[in-house]
């Protein structure tokens, strides 16, 4: 039997509820989010004053964690943004309480991402060298260069997934501005714009939420590709590949979909959202992930089944490192925690839960941060030229980095939570509440 | 002199049939606005609202991209590189701005025309905005003060309750 619709009045309450106030748990944990994040902060200080050469980045490895962490919080960026607008231009119904959820982990994971170019400048006050604008000898940004790709396609993508978060929160902002007080007020009355709730501006919503899904979704490929390219773009071993773009959009729909369902699994444990995030929605999302899962293996192996076939000795070099030699049990730590695990605990319709969906997701984030660095780091180790081979390890800077902008990532989430309602008020359709 | 009267309705359908009878009577859509906490999805006919928001976000979509081939090939030839005479602006590597240009032109286009069409920073104060309780659907009639007492009838027989002027 269907469980009974829940009243609009009580979805409002129950939605709002965690607005209000905060715990002593919740402020402790913001405290200690931001203090490492703070911590990165100092880091990354420490390199500006000292210079780049702090960092573990020297010959031949010039890019380390930060161009990992760059792809993969650009990666991770995918969860919203297309997982949203693909759930959005199919109409399926049961996307609405995880949109507005996912379209946040888009644009902080972009925000965040979006810094690693700056980080690894190395000059980073230098930065503006990037931007259009002619200087002393008229020399203009090489538009033909992947790196201007980067910025055109980033700007483009956190401009479109910011308004693409905004344009569904209006209706909300504007119910909230009529029971909020002080800042609150403020703050939802400029974000309402004097939403009414008419008929003309619901359409308009409805029709702009319809063109941005499909452009965003055209932008969200883009992307990633546009990433893949940085590498693919390059004649090194192991990146030159016509599949890098198709392989990374998918990589990174599968790392999207891993930070959703863990983002959204903590959402409903601490918000006590359990009537609103319920097991169908988290089923849905792991039969997604599932099929990531395997269109992923499919692409690992292709990419490597060509390689090993060619036997081209350059691309055999990091091939073997990579399968065999020194960066092995990173390689088959990633397979097991992206194929095996999440294939037993998914596949596997008894063991399939809200608690192993998480389990397999963190162990797929852990695995596609795995997959960015192996992507990386083995093929720059070992150039064509074999006597100028060299070997990375990270300094402290960057691990502080790294782990500092997981926890601005998960501090910026909590304050949103505690902003806006996490799950879209009125997009919440009690009388069409799904059957568990 | 015209004034505004309202009616909130409890289902859709007792709404459509208001509608419906005001439209016969002569009152166009711009005289008919529904307030709603959801969007309230009407059938064919009875309060159709056209959009150009689709040609709009093309439109944008083409004149971005022409500002910015523009634009790069303005900079390209903007340093006077001697290449003997060989061509310097290169449309494919540049594809990719290209591409991202046209989008963010569709995404500011579909932004800005969505504002522009919902009539939210363009709409008149002194017209009264009634206020909406979950579940109910209210509808704003704009109509000749002479007008009053045949319209909130009409509201009432479409099974409007509330039926009153806006202040």
């Amino acid at each position: 039997m269907a469980p009974a619709p829940i009243p609009y009045h009580q979805v409002r309450d129950d939605l709002w509820r965690p607005l209000k106030g905060a715990s002593k748990r919740y402020t402790l944990t913001l405290a200690l989010l931001s203090a490492v994040a703070l911590w990165g902060l100092i880091a990354w200080g420490y390199q500006i004053r000292v210079g780049i050469g702090v960092a573990g980045i020297r010959r031949p490895v010039f890019w380390g964690f930060y161009l990992v962490d760059f792809v993969f919080w650009i990666g991770i960026s995918h969860a919203g943004t297309l997982i949203s607008a693909i759930l959005r231009l199919t109409d399926a119904d049961w996307r609405k309480p995880v949109t507005r959820a996912a379209e946040a982990i888009t644009v902080f994971a972009l925000m965040i991402g979006g810094l690693f170019p700056l980080i690894h400048l190395g000059r980073v006050w230098l930065f503006y060298w990037l931007f259009p604008y002619p200087n002393s000898r008229l020399l203009w940004p090489n538009f033909r260069s992947p790196l201007m790709w980067d910025v055109t396609a980033i700007s483009t993508y956190l401009t479109g997934s910011v308004i693409f978060l905004y344009l569904p929160l209006i209706p909300d902002v504007a119910q909230l501005a009529e029971h909020a007080r002080g800042w609150r007020l403020r703050l939802y009355k400029v974000l309402a714009l004097g939403w009414t709730g008419s008929d003309r501006e619901w359409h308009a919503l409805e029709r702009a939420m319809k063109l941005m899904a499909g452009i965003i979704l055209a932008v969200a490929v883009s992307v990633h590709s546009v990433v893949a390219w940085d590498f693919a773009m390059a004649i090194a071993p192991m990146w030159h590949s016509t599949i890098f773009a198709p392989y990374f959009v998918v990589g990174a729909i599968f790392s999207g979909l891993a930070g959703l369902i863990v983002a959204l699994t903590i959402v409903r444990k601490t918000m006590r959202l359990e009537s609103y995030l319920t097991p169908h929605h988290f089923g849905n999302l792991a039969k997604l992930l599932l099929l990531m899962s395997l269109l992923w293996l499919y692409f690992t192996f292709a990419e490597h089944l060509t390689v090993w076939y060619g036997n081209e000795p350059k691309e055999m070099s990091v091939f073997g490192a990579r399968v065999s030699g020194r960066f092995s049990p990173e390689f088959w730590a990633m397979v097991v925690v992206n194929f095996v695990v999440p294939f037993v605990l998914l596949g596997i319709r008894r063991l399939r839960s809200i608690r192993t969906a998480a389990i397999a997701s963190i162990g797929v984030l852990a695995g596609m941060w795995l997959e960015r660095y192996l992507i990386i780091v083995p093929t720059l180790s070992m150039p064509r030229l074999s006597a100028a081979w060299g070997r990375y390890s990270p300094s402290w800077v960057e691990i502080s980095i790294t782990l500092a902008t997981f926890a601005a990532m998960a501090a910026l989430y909590l304050v949103f939570a505690k902003i806006f309602p996490i799950v879209s008020v009125w997009e919440f359709e009690p009388h069409t509440q799904e059957e568990e | 002199m015209s004034l505004y009267l309202a009616g909130t309705f409890r289902t859709k359908e007792a709404a459509v049939q208001a509608i419906r009878e005001l439209r016969a009577s002569g009152y166009g859509p711009g005289d008919l606005t529904v307030f709603s906490d959801e969007p309230a999805e009407f059938p064919r006919g009875v309060l159709d609202r056209p959009s150009h928001m689709s040609l709009a976000v093309v439109l944008g979509a083409v004149v971005f991209f022409v500002l910015v081939v523009a634009f790069v090939y303005f900079t390209q030839y903007n340093y006077k590189l001697v290449t003997g005479g060989m061509p310097i602006f290169s449309f494919w590597p540049a594809g990719v701005v290209f591409f991202e240009m046209t989008m963010l032109g569709a995404i500011l286009m579909a932004f800005g025309w969505f504002i522009w069409e919902s009539g939210l920073l363009r709409r008149d104060k002194s017209v009264p905005v009634p206020a909406i309780e979950p579940e109910l659907i209210c509808l704003r009639v704009r109509c000749a003060a002479e007008q009053f007492e045949t319209i909130a009838a009409a509201l009432e027989n479409a099974g409007a309750r509330n039926v009153g002027k806006l202040a």
